[in-house]
């Protein structure tokens, strides 16, 4: 019961959070709810008992991409109010437009779930895996089984990859050695003594 | 499932039944280094250690030749790590070879690194890393290996194009290397994992034993009555008793086989192939040999390792810089410092294309019909791009660069014909080309010119080396014999090795192809021989004036040029070793 009420919880907050982030008038705010959509979606996944894909949403999700749409709205500062201005006018042939173009589609999905005919309680779901009660590995374990075993070398060539990568970016991005030509290193000058004679 | 004492964690903690102690060495080494000269460079101020680096890691280097030539487990022909690394003669000479040309490389840039400004030890860390690489993609066996080991030497050669950050070309030639990377690594991605849907596997063994039946070869033309089977039988009639096949054209022989076996044949699908004679290794002729037999994969899934397989062959022809895939390789050629030019011109090359051996011969052999027709078409294309592109070139390191892509293209020519004898002379060529990029980018190395202005940017051009002859004779004797020996010309043994290629062609009967390689090959001697003459016969009355060289590292451009000069006497003992790779390994 209690796997249907949350994937019914967590696909209405991924609706809204998704409507929010075109919906929302600071675009902060817009980055929030996008943040927010990306962790309901991996929250749904480990409800399917994909916890690697769950997990590797947040990472690279959350981690990497909404940091880089994070970035670019700090650098490129936003005007809030320049995007809300005028909605009230693109109003009616929005609507048209979306539905007409949308609807098509809709219809076409909608043709892939065929109804059941025995189904007597859509929010009471009676399966029970009896197996996976006694004995279940879950996919991380699964993955780990191999990942360290089979292919225990790849792993490491991985390791050696991103420790190339470091080393690139510490050299290429940290200026050693920066003092200016003829800029004043204090501590020099404040040892000098002077005397008054 | 394997013990679990074999492979894993345990087998690389307690080193039993591992093979790969020369890589095992050199990554301890890297991480062994990093902590040493850490603690040294950044306490104490203003030391420069780059000299001694660089001739230690050439050591290095040598002690991993030693591991690997004294290491018994390597010549087992048996696969290690769960069938991710076989441990066969291929492997272990081109392991060898790129092991020694790479301490090589170390103590030929030891001295030059300091005039050039990369002063900085991560720069060796990171060569020493490419060449971890390199070797580790000469004895990988399925696709994952192989895409690690590409991945780990191309992100070092970004990092290593792009090193000198305060020169504009060198950052551009860095993007552009990087952004053409790793397109090539989304394609090489794709195709992999297209052929691993089709077969659910990524060794290479496996691909052997799910997609060609031993003793028969796919054809491509194929007639729409034609049916596949997933389904291996018995059914194997020989028809070539009686007549001689080795002159017929093979579509008209397919057409005749076909409505012979029609006949006789109602329900069977069955499908016309051709042998090769290539597993018979006694016998080393390589005429076809007709067999009809039934085919193991069907028809769709043909198709799609089919677009698999060219996804990842062109994946790599992009990092071997074979036209039309050759345009970044100008550009990062000339504006990355000359150390790290030297470093792609020479070593990259070897490693690919065992890897393109293995896929070819080992892994896919049974798509030699599709293959040959990419294999073809590029090289010849680059062949022609190399040679017509280098005419109106001015600039030294982009001459280069185009004579490369020229001889990759008859590299590849060597493999696209489908015998045994074209391995040994891709090889060979592969062996000679390393050896004459060598002297003749140590030697642009060692010449800089003497001039006033520092800041500008200082890009090698043909009139640098004007009238080289009268101020350094030995050295314009060196360059020329290379020039030489690289153009083809006898007797040097570059001629060698591009008769070997061109024969290859003939024996397959590709005359045309074959013709224009030469036309293409006589086209190209023009730029080589210009060098020679902008050496010694330039119409200036005095040269240019050079910094001294120091004569403690030429002992290396010497034995170069010695071997390149008289290998043509004795060539043979190269081909005895490469006869021994090829007679034993590919499985």
């Amino acid at each position: 019961m209690y796997s249907n009420l949350l994937f019914n919880i967590f696909s209405t907050f991924l609706l809204i959070s998704a409507l929010l982030v075109i919906l929302a008038s600071n675009p902060v705010f817009s980055l929030l709810f996008l943040v927010a959509s990306f962790l309901f979606a991996s929250f749904i996944l480990l409800l399917l008992e994909c916890e690697l894909l769950a997990l590797l949403f947040i990472t690279i999700y959350v981690g990497a991409i909404a940091i880089l749409f994070l970035f670019a709205v700090m650098l490129l500062e936003f005007k809030a109010s320049n995007l809300r201005s005028n909605v009230i006018r693109y109003l009616p042939v929005g609507i048209v437009f979306g539905l007409v173009l949308t609807s098509f589609f809709f219809f076409e999905i909608i043709k892939f779930f065929p109804e059941a005919g025995f189904e007597l309680n859509i929010y009471q779901n009676n399966y029970i895996n009896w197996y996976d009660l006694i004995d279940s590995t879950t996919e991380n374990e699964a993955l780990g089984h191999v990942l360290y075993s089979y292919f225990v070398l790849q792993f490491l060539v991985a390791g050696l990859i991103l420790l190339v990568v470091l080393f690139g970016i510490v050299y290429l991005t940290n200026k050693f050695n920066v003092v200016k030509p003829g800029a004043q290193v204090m501590f020099k000058q404040l040892s000098k003594n002077i005397s008054l004679k | 499932m394997a013990d679990l004492k074999k492979i894993g964690l345990y087998s690389v903690l307690s080193l039993s039944t591992f093979s790969l102690f020369s890589e095992y060495f050199l990554a301890i080494s890297v991480l062994y280094i990093t902590i040493v000269l850490v603690l040294i460079v950044y306490s104490v101020k203003n030391i420069m250690v780059q000299k001694a680096l660089s001739n230690a890691i050439g050591v290095t280097l040598l002690m991993a030749c030693y591991l690997i030539i004294n290491d018994d487990i390597l010549l087992s022909n048996e696969f290690s790590f769960y069938l991710s690394i076989v441990n066969d003669n291929l492997g272990y000479l081109t392991k060898f070879t790129v092991c020694f040309f790479s301490a090589l490389v170390f103590f030929i840039i030891s001295d030059s690194l300091q005039e050039q400004m990369l002063t900085s030890f991560e720069y060796l860390l990171i060569l020493l890393l490419a060449v971890l690489g390199l070797m580790l993609l000469c004895s990988s066996n399925d696709l994952l290996t192989a895409y690690l080991a590409i991945e780990l030497t191309s992100l070092s050669s970004y990092l290593l194009a792009s090193f000198r950050n305060t020169s504009s070309y060198s950052v551009e030639a860095g993007v552009k290397y990087f952004i053409t990377g790793a397109i090539s690594s989304a394609l090489f991605l794709l195709g992999s994992s297209l052929i691993y849907a089709c077969s659910g596997s990524i060794f290479f063994s496996d691909f052997w034993d799910l997609f060609s039946y031993p003793g028969t070869y796919h054809f491509s033309w194929i007639d729409e009555k034609a049916h596949y089977v997933s389904v291996i039988t018995e059914f194997h009639p020989r028809f070539a008793t009686d007549k001689t096949f080795e002159d017929a054209d093979p579509r008209l022989l397919a057409e005749t086989l076909y409505y012979m076996v029609q006949e006789q044949t109602t329900d069977i699908p069955w499908y016309v192939a051709f042998v090769h004679d290539l597993l018979d290794k006694a016998n080393m002729s390589d005429s076809y040999v007709p067999t009809v037999s039934l085919l193991s994969i069907d028809k769709d899934s043909f198709k799609l390792i089919e677009v698999g397989m060219v996804l990842i062959l062109f994946s790599i022809f992009i990092k071997l810089s074979l036209a039309p895939f050759h345009l970044w390789s100008l550009d990062v050629y000339e504006g990355s410092p000359t150390t790290s030019t030297l470093f792609f011109a020479v070593m990259t090359k070897l490693s690919l294309f065992v890897f393109l051996i293995r896929f070819s011969y080992s892994a896919l052999y049974s798509f030699n019909d599709e293959r040959q027709f990419y294999f073809l078409s590029i090289a010849i294309l680059s062949v022609f791009v190399g040679s017509f592109g280098g005419l109106k070139q001015r600039k030294l390191k982009t001459l280069l660069a185009y004579s490369s892509v020229s001889h990759m293209g008859y590299c590849l020519l060597a493999l696209s014909g489908v015998t045994l004898f074209g391995i040994r002379i891709l090889l060979f060529y592969l062996l000679v080309y390393m050896m004459s990029s060598i002297s003749t980018w140590f030697t642009i190395l060692l010449l800089r010119l003497k001039q006033s202005l520092s800041t500008s940017k200082y890009s090698k051009e043909l009139g640098d080396i004007a009238l080289l002859g009268k101020s350094n004779a030995a050295l314009a004797l060196g360059l020329s014999i290379t020039m030489f020996s690289i153009a083809g010309l006898p007797p040097l043994i570059g001629f060698v090795s591009k008769i070997g290629v061109f024969l290859v062609l003939l024996k397959e009967k590709f005359y045309f192809i074959c013709s224009l390689a030469i036309l293409c090959s006589v086209v190209s001697t023009f730029y080589y021989i210009r060098i020679v003459k902008v050496l010694y016969f330039e119409n200036l009355l005095v040269g240019k004036l050079y910094y001294p060289i120091k004569t403690n590292k030429t002992i290396i451009l010497s034995a170069v040029i010695f071997f390149l000069l008289f290998l043509f006497v004795n060539p043979s003992f190269l081909f005895l070793i490469l006869y021994n790779i090829v007679f034993d390994s590919l499985y």
